[in-house]
């Protein structure tokens, strides 16, 4: 993954985790599943557990084991509500925020 | 085949922890326990019996290398190198400022020595000083 991936993943590849788990709780291999599935999102669906750990001592997720009829306890995650307005903050900053470089770049109107 | 692959990612985990050293210990614990639920679930529910098919979910998962560059760059520590190597240049380091000092001690006695001899005895030149012998 390069230089240029890797700035613009930070601070914005957790807003999509939240979204994620916006409607309802999921667990674990759910979300890194889906997030490893984007190869410009994630190194690797590992590098999302130390993502999850921080989002949730931020208070911004909340996580429950809970016991699965068949297999191993999975590890739910859910949004408090710090991390939906959170997320709904982001939501409107990142909409200006995009339109205010694709003007400066010439990323918007000709594509 | 059950015992080989226990070892694999018994393997894998071992990479990744101890790659982790700097981390807070249940920071450490946490990244463990949800890497290890992680396989277990899909072991399961993908019904794996190959080892095969458990190094593939290993390689989905990433190198212990970058999963523990994520946990530390999330938890704003530095990755420690190998605990050997961070000894041995310690103790050079450490060989080597000791040594600059010695070097620099004795060129101020030989050069307080020099000078005093060349120049006027101050007055305080009679306070014993404590000399170095051989």
């Amino acid at each position: 993954m390069g230089e240029l991936s890797t700035g613009l993943r930070r601070g914005t590849l957790e807003f999509c985790v939240l979204a994620m788990v916006e409607v309802e709780d999921r667990y674990g291999n759910e979300i890194v599943r889906r997030l490893g599935d984007e190869p410009n999102l994630a190194a690797g669906e590992g590098t999302i557990y130390p993502l999850l750990s921080r989002l949730r001592r931020s208070g911004w997720l909340e996580s429950k084991w809970v016991e699965s009829p068949s297999g191993p306890p999975r590890r739910y995650y859910g949004l408090t509500a710090a991390g939906r307005s959170a997320l709904e903050h982001f939501r409107s900053e990142w909409v200006s925020f995009r339109q205010t470089v694709d003007r400066l770049v010439g990323t918007g109107e000709t594509a | 085949m059950k015992t080989s692959k226990t070892d694999v990612v018994a393997e894998y985990l071992r990479e990744v922890d101890q790659r982790l050293a700097g981390l807070p210990v249940l920071q450490r614990r946490e990244l463990l326990a949800d890497l290890a639920a992680h396989i277990a679930a899909e072991r399961e529910e993908r019904n794996l019996s190959a080892e095969g098919e458990v190094i593939e979910v290993l390689e989905r998962l990433g190198s212990p290398e970058a999963i523990a560059a994520a946990a530390h760059e999330e938890a704003g520590t530095r990755p420690a190198p190998p605990a050997r190597t961070t000894n041995w240049v310690l103790i050079g380091l450490v060989a080597a400022g000791a040594l600059v000092v010695l070097f620099v001690l004795c060129g101020l006695v030989f050069f307080a020595q020099g000078s005093s001899s060349d120049d006027a005895p101050a007055p305080q030149r009679t306070a014993p000083v404590p000399t170095i012998t051989g």
